[in-house]
Order: structure tokens, then sequence, then C-alpha cells
């Protein structure tokens, strides 16, 4: 395998496709590689090309989700959020840009199971372990997004710049079809270079985990208040980060039979996400 | 794949005090520093440290935070220790007095499965005893 260390985004971008992958903190990628679950002959090693620390409202994708835990300056739900992540040794190594594209917890898509989400006909989460999996968007796969930092700006409304264009953390993830099971609309050869953050009112981030710490979200809630409007984000619950346009859509869930909780969970978070804030 | 930084030191450079566990990257074991960092050697690859400062359980031997994991009895089977030590290093470098609750969000990243961490809060909370 072969490593780059390029000068600048351009000649970053210049080396990605065609069988090479962005390394920043590694914390996700190294250890898929070793799963086999990707497969890379090179690597193009992004720290020195990625803008790195916050000024402003500006967020260089390269500052790690330690650096943003001690950040007093950026809004609360993004502060929360990276606190609760990972483990400390995690969040001094990964990457806010990093983080957004993280895949699945999945155990089936973890292990290499040939399931749909691998390209597969099966989803076999729907009719074996499923407890961390998801209750919104799941029909063709039960997959839950882990990102607690994707949830988190998707409540902020947070603008994404990368090697392309500029576009709402939004549409930075779409759910996977039978044609295209990305979970992202990130080009292979294109880079998150910076977050750009809106200024809430008031904001918060709840997390729901198997133990108080360095744990995955069962259900994550982000909750930012603007004047009268209160924009509410999930994770943890869907194959991506999920959007709650009203309270009233948890109504609408279409959880598993193992998943059920989840939404309770979700209510709970939900209601003590907006009296916070 | 290229090697990490955790083969590196122990097989090539004979620094065995870093362990490797779980490896990849969950459980701790294989903290070192690089620049005074908290960073899991299992999954960095060597090539990737660059003019970083490596920081390893064998740099510590003199730090006072030995003595408090040994005067408190913190240690049982040993084998999560230097990751235990080089992760409180960088705390209480940064913090030398740190809560309850600081220590715990600190050490979470490094797990024990003798469930000494009562122990390993008290080392830290009095090492400069």
């Amino acid at each position: 395998m072969e490593l780059l260390r390029p000068s600048s985004p351009e000649e970053a971008t210049g080396a990605l496709g065609n069988g090479s992958r962005a390394l920043a903190g590694g914390t996700e990628l190294v250890p898929l590689i070793r799963d086999g679950l990707v497969k890379a002959d090179t690597l193009v090693e992004i720290r020195d090309v990625v803008p790195r620390g916050v000024t402003g409202t500006r967020i260089g994708a390269g500052t790690t989700l330690a650096e943003l835990e001690l950040d007093g300056e950026i809004p609360q739900a993004l502060r929360e959020a990276c606190a609760q992540a990972a483990s400390p040794q995690l969040r001094s190594m990964g990457t806010i840009g990093g983080n957004l594209l993280q895949a699945t917890r999945c155990w089936y898509w973890r292990l290499g199971f040939d399931c749909w989400l691998h390209g597969g006909e099966t989803c076999f989460a729907r009719d074996g372990a499923q407890r961390e999996h998801a209750v919104f968007g799941n029909d063709k796969c039960a997959s839950a997004h882990p990102s607690d930092i994707a949830a988190a700006l998707l409540a902020l409304g947070a603008t994404l710049r990368t090697t392309r264009r500029e576009f709402a953390v939004a549409e930075l993830y779409r759910l996977p079809t039978d044609d295209d099971r990305n979970v992202t609309t990130l080009a292979p050869d294109e880079l998150i270079l910076e977050i750009e953050l809106t200024t809430p009112d008031a904001s918060t981030y709840l997390k729901a985990m198997d133990r108080r710490k360095w744990s995955f979200p069962i259900v994550g809630v982000a909750a930012a208040r603007f004047g009268g409007e209160t924009r509410i984000a999930l994770a943890g619950v869907a194959p991506i980060p999920w959007l709650l346009d009203s309270v009233a859509i948890l109504d609408e869930a279409t959880p598993l039979p193992g998943t059920g909780y989840k939404v309770e969970i979700a209510r709970a978070l939900v209601r003590r996400a907006i009296e916070a804030i | 794949m290229g090697r990490s930084l955790a083969q590196v030191l122990r097989d090539d450079l004979g620094f065995t005090g870093t362990k490797v566990a779980c490896g990849e990257g969950h459980c701790g074991a294989c903290t070192v520093q690089l620049d005074g960092v908290p960073t899991l050697s299992c999954i960095t690859l060597v090539h990737t440290v660059g003019d970083r400062e490596v920081t390893t359980i064998e740099g510590l031997r003199d730090h006072r935070l030995i003595h408090a994991f040994v005067r408190t009895d913190a240690v049982q089977c040993g084998f999560c220790t230097p990751g235990q030590v080089v992760s409180a290093a960088a705390l209480v470098a940064a913090n030398p007095s740190p809560s309850k609750d600081e220590i715990q969000h600190a050490m979470s990243g490094n797990l024990c499965r003798c469930g000494t961490y009562p122990k390993i809060e008290e080392a830290i909370r009095t090492w400069q005893d």
C-alpha cells in the first residue's frame, strides 16, 4: 500500500478515486481496511491540506473532536455532541469531517455479511439481532447512522464547503437505493474542507447510551432554537442522520420488533431537549 | 496495510511497555502520546506519525503517577496499566488537580477488565501526594 502526502487540496483530490482513499484521523478508515470492508491501494493523507481550527462560524474539517469539545464559542449542541462521542483518544485523533462520513455500526455490515447495504439482497437485521437498529427509513436497510456530530449539525442547519461545492449538511446524506447503496453524496475525489455554522439562540444535544461514556448512540437528539423556530435532528435512528420536521413525525416511525423502545426514548429526549432550550 | 505505530514500537524498537489488546482502537491499552496528545498506537499508521514526538510508558518511568498507581494498588493483571498511565499523564499535565468527573471523562477510553477503576481514579486524584 502506498501513502501519499499532497501539499494542497487540489493535489489531494487529483490523487483520489481509482482505488485510493483520503486518510485524516484514521480512526474509522484503518480498522475498515484491516477488516477488508474498504479496499484501498493508496492512502492520501490530508492532515496538512484540510483546514483545521475554528474561525468565527467556520470550522476546518480537519479540526479534531477533542479541540471542538473545549471550544467555548461554538454552539452548545455541537460541543456536547463532540464531548459525548467516542473515547478521549478517538476524539483526539478523529476529525469533524471524518466523523460525518463514518459508516454504520450495524454488526452484520461490520462483520462482512453479504447484506443489502453491501450490495446483497437481504437485510439480516430484519430477522436477526436488531436492538441497535433503525426506526425510520428502514424498509431496505435497517442500519443506524452513528454520528452524534451529524445530528447536531443537521439541527443547527450548518452548511459544508467541499473542493467542489457548498451545500446544506442535510444534502450530504441520502437513503441508499437499489441502484446506489451509498449513504452520502460525496464523490470519491471530493473532500470536505469547512463547515459553516449558524448561530442559534440556544441548542443542546442529549444522548441515550448503553453506558455513560464511550458508546454509540441508542438515540441522540440535537435541538436548536432560532427565534420561534426549533430544529430537531436524531442520531442512531435511521441509515442516515434524521431531521425531524415535527415532533408528530415520531408517530410515523416504523420500528422493527426489537427497536420500538428507541421511539419511546426519542420521545422522552426530544421533550427534554425542547424544555432545555 | 502499512504497519502500525504499536507494531514498530514493540517489534522493531523493543519498547514492549505499550500493549495491544483489542487491536482496533476500542480499549486504550495501546495508548501513547503524540506531542502530548493521547493516541491509539494500534490504529495509527507509523508512516503518518511524521515529526511528532512519541511518548510511551517507558518515557514515564519516573512520573509520580507510577508511584501513585503502586501506592493505591491500582494494578491487578496490569495489562491495561501502561495505557492508563499514559492517558493519566496527559490529563494531569493539562489539569494537575482533576475532579472525579474530569478523571472519569478523561479516562473513559481506557478499559480495565479487572475492574480496578476506583483505584485508578484514586491514584490520579492523589498522584501528587
